[in-house]
């Protein structure tokens, strides 16, 4: 991103980015009553109102945050892993109460806590933390034991859940601070590549032989150019094929019916009587708002409880039908400046632990506005991601503006190289 | 952030494709066209007769129903659809539909949006024609074909096939009921709960578009539906025949029960409870369903029961058998063995004393089972001691546990020991006491279900073992193909020495075949019949409960049947006839019956 008169590098408070956040807000509040209006509820029970209650309670967390001492977050990073990890074993083993067959929460009487929304903060400042300390090298392999006992403690306990879309922002988060604590692209892209292969030969087809093909001769390039140790050759050579053979090996182990689930889960619209119900009703409310939509409060769609979840997960096909594309445009422009304001002076810190965790909350949001979006236009698996500002919810809201807390905290109080 | 611009292009460039190539498409089909998903409810299995004569099958019903995100919004046009619906009259100009259920089924229209809501079940071909004609005035009001159980015999069997309602709101919390919802149709009682998930099959989903009005326009183009998987078709172990024939014989004003079960395999050739009720009452419409309903289930003569399992009652002279059986298992009876005491009418134990029904004199045990002599085995009873006696029943299916036939509700009977006795009397402060064994020696004291006699008398015959009684003979998918068998299951020893074995095969035939024999009544010319009556005291003064518990041929067991008529008297007399009714019938003689 060029500078510009826009763009404020003296690290101070950042009004821009504040006004961003409360406008989304704002356009959340509006999306959750437009969802929900019509159900026949006092004002104080109903979702729009408790919406402005997490909210306002959010400000006030997050106010408090950005008052906190850098030194003092990093001294409670262990700490708070810690807490994560017990509170997930305590929903896990405990307390679950049981919603949709999945134990998520743990009932505290006046509040619900989602420890998974927890974990994300804990461990962001965890893997900052560690890899803000210990520079990173694709020769030593400390770089990448520690942080994958770091990473596959809370992952698991959140994949047993289960909930996978929680599950995915962990490794989403991890990759981003590696890239940011040093790594290349190229380093990135041989990390990554065994997933790729995984990926690329479960499937007999051509194109995906072709791809896999494609796939181990950018390897090898990359690995001519990046000169690395011949173990190190070796072994990401060795990993890349055995993964492709591991795959194919496996897929074809799987029952015809596990297969079908893959598949489905992959494309949801391959089960249209299952998930793809979903995905087709909310195509149909986004696609039918048009350039300017509906208006405010005349989805057909939403109205008539045609979506299921519309003021959770599927918000933004309420979004869609009523404020057309114009509508889905300004939102994501707000988006996009939200992420520009957050993530603008992240190369400026001197201090690498405020770049990661500044590149760390910007991820979890953008990861989440990225799935849960593309979910709802049919592009991306059916997760149970929420959107950012948008969905209702209490515990993610909080989450959302710990993060933006921790953003401001760290432009206010962070010093330039 | 170049990166993020990039997603988020490919986003818009998606959400520009939806909203403005394709927005013709995706709004046509929000405003006029909905997509919904209509769950297509598999066919329920039917049951057969072990010949292949449909008992239970499905009949087409219609029902009317509002189709909720179809009905107008405004509460204006709601209220004149109602009253459309009001002034809707039938021939005789009575009105079709009632006001309240009507106007409970638009109070739940506003939150019910996902599936229909009935509120006239069992409609007319007349009535669906009227509501046809009208719809266009009649936006959200819909009718839905599904299918009921009809059952074509009436009350033939009912008992042992049930009946299907609604599943209840506490049967949703059990956990065999898990994967079921609210509003689904369920067995109760019977075959059709004893083998509901069989019945049930695997329903189906379409995705179809619907107008405006909820009118079905077709399936969604490109999605196939998942057509539904129809239920097993259950092949029963009942003969309708010799159904038939007991179901005559026994009038629906007595109370009583029959069971004919095949004592080399468990098979249950008929069951019959009586008084009965007849299972179309629940399917039909609700006011006269309730009626139906509150006949049968305040009905003093329990209608609901099932009589042939879950009824238990005193085996009364029946039990001599076990008796007389323990006795020679042990060593303690012989042909040649006479009591001191010949009957002279009654038998004087202490203080007190006891009575025989008649004067037999000098008897031995085959004597003493043909005329089912009292004195006998009042002190037989006392040599053989009530351990032995149980042990020998137990072997052929008598006492506590319940024989685990395939269908709900069968109890265990009872049989008496000393520290049961205590601890089952204990708020009536009654102590065991060995004067006690002259009651239980004959039979009166003990509880036992008319299948478990069934099931002795034919294992006590074929010696061969106790096979665990069922009704399900095999299951079949709709094709016709055998998806699963019943195998034929021992459930306890029921073998006992040959000459044991020979002895009360030789009483068993002389109570029929002898003309001084109790069971004379219930022989069959040309087929050797064995069997042993029995008159159950219950109340002081009333009539004894008939017994008669009969197997045929004796050379070679295939059929065992145990009658019980409450309160008829005595059970030579009123069931042997009965009984000898069902024999003939199974081995085709039923023309001879006069």
């Amino acid at each position: 991103m060029s500078s510009g008169r826009f763009l404020d590098k003296s690290l101070k408070f950042d009004w821009v980015f504040l006004l961003t956040t409360f406008a989304l807000m704002a356009c959340g509040i509006a999306l959750v009553y437009s969802a929900t209006a019509n159900e026949e509820v006092v004002f104080y029970e109903s979702f729009w109102f408790k919406q402005i209650i997490y909210f306002i309670g959010g400000c006030v967390l997050a106010g408090g945050i950005v008052f906190l001492k850098i030194d003092w977050i990093k001294r409670m990073t262990a700490p708070f892993y810690i807490l994560s990890l017990i509170l997930l074993c305590v929903v896990l083993f405990f307390a679950g109460d049981v919603v949709k067959g999945a134990g998520r929460w743990i009932d505290f009487g006046f509040f619900k806590l989602q420890p998974s929304e927890f974990a994300k903060i804990a461990y962001l400042l965890t893997i900052s933390y560690w890899l803000s300390r210990h520079p990173v090298s694709l020769f030593k392999i400390k770089t990448f034991v520690v942080p994958f006992f770091l990473f596959i403690v809370p992952f698991a306990l959140v994949l047993k859940q289960p909930d996978l879309s929680t599950a995915l922002v962990f490794i989403a988060v991890t990759y981003v601070a590696f890239f940011f604590a040093g790594f290349t692209l190229v380093d990135m892209f041989l990390i990554t590549s065994p997933v790729l292969s995984v990926l690329f030969s479960h499937s007999q087809t051509m194109v995906y032989q072709v791809l896999w093909g494609l796939l181990i001769c950018a390897v090898v390039f990359a690995l001519v150019r990046r000169h690395l140790p011949k173990a190190q050759t070796i072994f990401f050579l060795a990993t890349n094929i055995l993964a492709g053979y591991a795959s194919s090996m496996a897929w074809n182990m799987l029952e015809p019916h596990q297969q079908k689930r893959v598949n489905t889960f992959l494309d949801p619209m391959s089960d249209p009587l299952g998930d793809g119900y979903q995905v087709l009703q909310s195509l149909t409310a986004i696609g039918s708002g048009g350039l300017t939509g509906k208006g405010f409060g005349n989805g057909t769609q939403t109205n008539l409880a045609f979506l299921p979840e519309e003021h959770t997960d599927f918000i933004f096909s309420v979004l869609g039908e009523q404020f057309g594309f114009v509508g889905c445009f300004l939102i994501l422009v707000l988006y996009a400046l939200f992420l520009w304001r957050a993530t603008s002076t992240c190369k400026l810190y001197s201090d690498p632990f405020i770049t990661l965790i500044v590149m760390g909350s910007s991820t979890i949001f953008l990861f989440h506005i990225l799935v849960n979006i593309a979910m709802t236009i049919g592009l991306m698996p059916v997760t149970g991601l929420p959107l950012p500002f948008l969905s209702y919810g209490g515990s993610f809201a909080m989450t959302c503006m710990v993060l933006v807390g921790a953003i401001i905290c760290m432009r206010y109080q962070g010093r330039r190289q | 952030m170049s990166m993020v611009l990039i997603l988020f292009v490919i986003l818009l460039i998606r959400l520009y494709s939806l909203q403005y190539t394709h927005y013709d498409e995706n709004l046509q089909r929000s405003e006029n066209n909905r997509i919904r998903k209509v769950v297509l409810v598999a066919e329920r299995g039917y049951i057969y007769d072990r010949n292949g004569v449909v008992l239970v099958r499905n009949r087409p019903s219609y029902q009317i129903a509002l189709q909720a995100m179809s009905l107008p919004r405004a509460k204006a046009d709601r209220d004149s659809v109602m009253n459309r619906l009001l002034r809707i009259r039938d021939k005789d100009g009575t009105r079709l539909f009632d006001s309240l259920s009507l106007d409970t089924a638009f109070q739940r229209s506003r939150w019910i949006k996902n599936r229909p809501i009935g509120f006239f079940e069992d409609a007319s071909p007349e009535q669906v024609a009227i509501i046809e004609e009208h719809s266009s005035e009649l936006p959200g009001v819909v009718t839905l074909i599904e299918s009921r159980r009809e059952y074509p015999y009436g009350t033939l069997a009912s008992h042992l096939l049930g009946y299907t309602s609604e599943i209840s709101e506490e049967q949703l919390k059990l956990p065999e009921y898990e994967g079921y919802s609210q509003g689904d149709r369920i067995g109760q009682k019977g075959l059709e709960q004893g083998y509901d998930q069989e019945f049930r099959g695997k329903n189906g989903i379409k995705l179809v578009e619907v107008n405006a009005s909820g009118r079905e326009l077709g399936l969604v183009k490109g999605v196939d539906a998942q057509p539904p998987v129809p239920g097993l078709h259950l092949i029963s172990t009942i003969d309708l025949k010799l159904q038939k024939v007991a179901e005559e014989a026994i009038p629906d004003t007595a109370r009583g029960a029959l069971v004919a079960v095949d004592p080399r395999n468990g098979e249950i050739l008929a069951m019959v409870s009586s008084p009965r009720l007849d299972p179309n009452i629940f399917s039909l419409k609700k006011r006269e369903r309730n009626k139906g309903w509150a006949q049968v289930a305040l009905d003093s003569l329990r209608p609901l029961t099932n009589r042939a399992i879950s009824g238990t009652y005193t085996p009364a002279s029946v039990f001599k058998l076990i008796t007389a059986g323990a006795g020679l298992e042990n060593g303690i009876l012989s042909e040649s063995k006479y009591y001191p005491k010949p009957c002279t009418g009654g038998y004087q134990y202490g203080a007190r004393y006891q009575k025989c029904w008649g004067t037999h004199g000098n008897l031995n045990v085959v004597h003493a089972i043909r005329l089912s002599c009292d004195v006998f085995f009042y002190q037989a009873g006392l040599d053989i001691d009530m351990a032995r006696i149980n042990e020998f029943g137990r072997r052929f299916g008598l006492g506590e546990k319940p024989l685990g036939v395939d269908i709900p509700g069968e109890k265990g009977g009872w049989l008496v020991d000393s520290t049961s006795f205590n601890e089952r009397n204990k708020r009536l402060g009654w102590r065991w006491a060995r004067g006690l064994i002259l009651n239980l020696a004959i039979g009166q004291g003990e509880l036992v279900t008319p299948l478990q006699q069934a099931v002795m008398v034919g294992s006590l015959a074929t010696n061969k073992g106790v096979y665990r009684p069922h009704l399900m003979k095999e299951l079949r998918d709709d094709a016709g193909n055998v998806v699963r068998r019943y195998e034929p299951e021992i459930i306890r020893p029921g073998k006992m020495k040959p000459e044991t074995h020979r002895v009360l095969m030789a009483a068993m035939d002389s109570v029929v075949n002898h003309p001084g024999g109790t069971g004379k009544r219930g022989a069959v010319p040309g087929i050797r019949v064995g069997a042993k009556t029995g008159s159950g005291e219950w109340k002081k003064g009333a009539k004894t409960h008939a017994w008669y518990a009969a197997v045929a041929p004796l050379d070679d067991p295939q059929i065992a049947v145990a009658v019980i008529m409450e309160a008829a008297g005595g059970g030579g007399a009123v069931s042997g006839p009965i009984a000898r009714k069902v024999l003939m019938a199974y081995f085709g003689k039923e023309d001879e019956v006069k």
